[in-house]
């Protein structure tokens, strides 16, 4: 009977990991095959990799009157139209290419996806240092020191993180453009400097950190705001971890506010305005290098989610103290 | 180092009073344990001289400098929490200098990285290396010294947190039960070691307990406090010996003292259990309370006082303790007596206890110590018969 439990619950589990995985496997699918696989539906998952034909790049190099002048020579004896479809051969054969390679090409020279994601760090960067800077101290506050009012103020954090970001996104859309700010990084940034779940999240923690700390700390000569950086912040790194993937995965991939405040300028995209490039157009979607976008901008959050995993775990304990 | 002196201190949390108006001078050097049962105030005391608490009324002064409304940082004490309250994040080494570089360098200096290249910062960081060399090498810690706090036993942690605080030379130590969280015979190895640091230091110590045996052994002056009152303030012979408050007596020694209840005559003789003793008080109380230490108490060899039942023993080795039950009594009377004695106590034998009623202490009914003590007279020959 428990073996049967067991086999159900990882079932179970099996079945929950397949849904959140099966995207995902079709996001570096697409990303690896030619859009002839991508339509019918074939080639596995890696596609069978046979070479095609880069359209756009034939596109680029078609010859003209001038090329079959040049290359009359090379073709004696024959006409123009003749010369012509030899060179368009030639043409065609060298723009053969391999359909991952073709994917993953197109997606950082149609777009400048290295622009893009250069964009995406120094926005998700900034927000999440700001927010730090902004939400230690009050999580200090809100958790260490006596003072009136201070629960009614936690009050207003909880009241704050009621509030969804689409329904004030117009009045701060307003604000912004009336200080002259819209597609600028500080369009992108200073509306979510203060971060209440960050102040939540951190005063929170800093609850389960010894009082006799602070006042060892205050005893070494600290005043509050050297208490903060030098004894808080650095006990508070397992929470901070825990905060920094909530706020860069969010900003990262955030395409609702980007898309409002940075109208136009390409050079301010992030990466995820970064896929529109590849919407459907004359050509038809391009499916393949909007996946291999796509893939290349959540390579990032993986490879830095596995790399924060340990120190996830591993943690500072609050041990020394007890 | 400095003197500490308390004045009228009072402090209340909305309308709970928990201090009720401290007097205490604690001299240059002086070792001082505020000793009394959890809740009566002596950490909040002690948290009020830090400077971690505002006191509602009085005042204190740390040497000559009333220190009233001084944030703790600028008064010059340092503190050994009773949790040991280490950076978890820093080395033993940095543990141990942070008082000094909190002190000692400028906020530029401290910069991690570019402050090395700040003038003066290498000469500093070399002193204060000295400094925490030095008080390692006193707490014998010096091996730790590049571990992390979380790394420790509880000893070390104890020791380390000791040698945060005597790194510098503050005006004076505070330390809130720094051996409560140490296993049995550390804390008595541990208290040796701290009361041997006094007398090396010749620094002005103030040391919270709730443990008397930590307070009689390690200072100058014990002062004994309950429900936000010190009791008495003495050393701790005359404590022991010499209380003022039935409370007092109470709550120092080990085993607790004997109290047995007692009437006075008309004229002021005593009696206890029905028999007389041949001690008076003035005439006008009825109801006291005398109370006897175990050891004031012995084995009768004729007429016993007491008459009991010995109901359990404690074999310590160098002495015995039986506790004995008394008709009339609500609770044992305990008896030291010397091992070669415990053929005489078997359990549910009978014991007459006998004591030297000079060795008596006498409390009126409300446990104020009357320390007038007269020669009983001569009972009438009416009353006799």
């Amino acid at each position: 009977m428990t073996r049967f439990n067991e086999l159900l619950k990882h079932a179970v589990l099996l079945f929950g990991a397949l849904i959140v995985i099966v995207p995902f496997y079709q996001m570096v699918s697409y990303s690896l095959k030619s859009p002839a696989e991508i339509e019918r539906g074939i080639g596995g998952f890696a596609g069978s990799q046979a070479l095609m034909t880069d359209e756009q790049c034939v596109g680029r190099n078609t010859p003209d009157r001038s090329d079959v002048e040049t290359a009359r020579t090379r073709f004696p004896g024959q006409d123009d139209s003749h010369v012509l479809g030899q060179l368009l051969e030639e043409v065609r054969a060298e723009c053969q290419v391999r359909p991952a390679v073709f994917n993953y090409t197109s997606a950082f020279s149609e777009a400048p996806l290295l622009c893009y994601l250069l964009n995406g760090v120094i926005v998700t960067l900034s927000i999440f240092v700001i927010q730090v800077v902004v939400a230690l101290p009050a999580a200090y506050a809100l958790s260490k020191l006596r003072f009136w009012g201070r629960e009614a103020v936690f009050g207003m954090v909880l009241f704050c993180l009621l509030i969804p970001v689409h329904a004030i996104a117009l009045p701060i859309y307003v604000g912004l453009a009336k200080l002259g700010l819209i597609n600028t990084y500080a369009a992108l940034v200073v509306p979510w400097t203060i971060s209440v779940f960050g102040i939540f999240l951190m005063r929170q923690f800093f609850m389960t950190v010894p009082d006799d700390l602070v006042d060892a700390a205050r005893m070494d000569g600290m005043g509050e705001l050297a208490i903060v950086w030098r004894v808080m912040l650095p006990t508070a790194v397992p929470a901070l971890m825990a905060f920094a993937i909530f706020s860069v995965v969010a900003h990262w991939n955030d395409y609702f506010w980007p898309r409002m405040v940075v109208t136009g300028d390409r050079s301010l995209f992030t990466p995820p305005l970064g896929l529109r490039e590849f919407k459907a157009d004359i050509d038809g979607s391009l499916y393949g290098p909007m996946m291999a976008t796509a893939t290349v901008i959540v390579t990032p959050l993986i490879a830095a989610f596995l790399l924060a995993q340990r120190k996830f775990i591993e943690g500072i304990t609050l041990s020394g103290m007890k | 180092m400095a003197e500490v002196k308390i004045t009228d201190l009072r402090k209340s949390f909305g309308d709970t009073q928990i201090l009720k108006g401290i007097e205490l001078k604690v001299a240059d050097g002086e070792f001082v344990s505020l000793v009394g049962p959890s809740g009566c105030g002596k950490s909040t005391l002690l948290r009020i001289i830090a400077g971690l608490e505002q006191e509602s009324a009085g005042s204190i002064s740390i040497g000559t400098e009333p220190v009233s409304g001084i944030r703790a940082a600028d008064r010059n004490l340092s503190m050994v929490f009773q949790s040991y309250a280490l950076y978890p994040h820093l080395t033993v080494a940095e543990n141990i200098a942070v008082p000094l570089r909190m002190r000692q360098m400028t906020r530029w200096q401290r910069l991690p990285l570019a402050g090395g290249l700040m003038p003066g910062a290498k000469r500093r960081e070399q002193e204060i290396a000295a400094a925490v060399a030095q008080a390692a090498e006193t707490l014998e810690i010096g091996a730790l010294l590049d571990r992390k706090p979380g790394e420790l036993s509880g000893g070390q942690r104890q020791r380390v947190a000791l040698g945060r605080a005597l790194v510098r030379a503050p005006a004076a130590f505070l330390l809130d039960e720094p051996l409560s969280n140490l296993d049995a015979k550390l804390r008595v190895h541990t208290r040796t070691e701290i009361a041997e640091l006094h007398r090396e230091l010749g620094a002005t110590f103030i040391y919270v307990t709730h443990d008397q045996v930590e307070a009689m052994t390690m200072s100058d002056r014990i002062a004994v406090m309950m429900g936000g009152e010190i009791l008495q303030c003495a050393p701790p012979q005359k404590v022991y010996a010499d209380p003022d408050d039935l409370r007092v007596a109470e709550f120092i020694g080990s085993p607790k003292i004997n109290v047995l209840p007692a009437e006075a005559d008309a004229m002021g003789r005593l009696s206890v259990l029905g028999r007389d003793l041949p001690i008076a008080v003035r005439p006008g109380r009825q109801t006291l309370q005398i109370g006897l230490r175990p050891e004031t108490l012995h084995l009768a060899r004729g007429d016993a006082k007491i008459v009991g039942r010995v109901v359990h023993l404690e074999h310590l080795g160098s002495e015995l303790f039986a506790q004995v039950a008394v008709e009339g009594l609500q609770g044992r009377l305990v008896l030291r007596a010397a091992p070669a004695q415990a053929a005489a106590l078997q359990i549910g034998s009978e014991a007459g206890l006998d004591f030297d009623p000079a060795s008596a202490l006498v409390f009126d009914a409300a446990g104020m110590r009357v320390r007038e003590i007269l020669t009983a007279p001569a009972k009438s020959l009416a009353q006799a018969v």
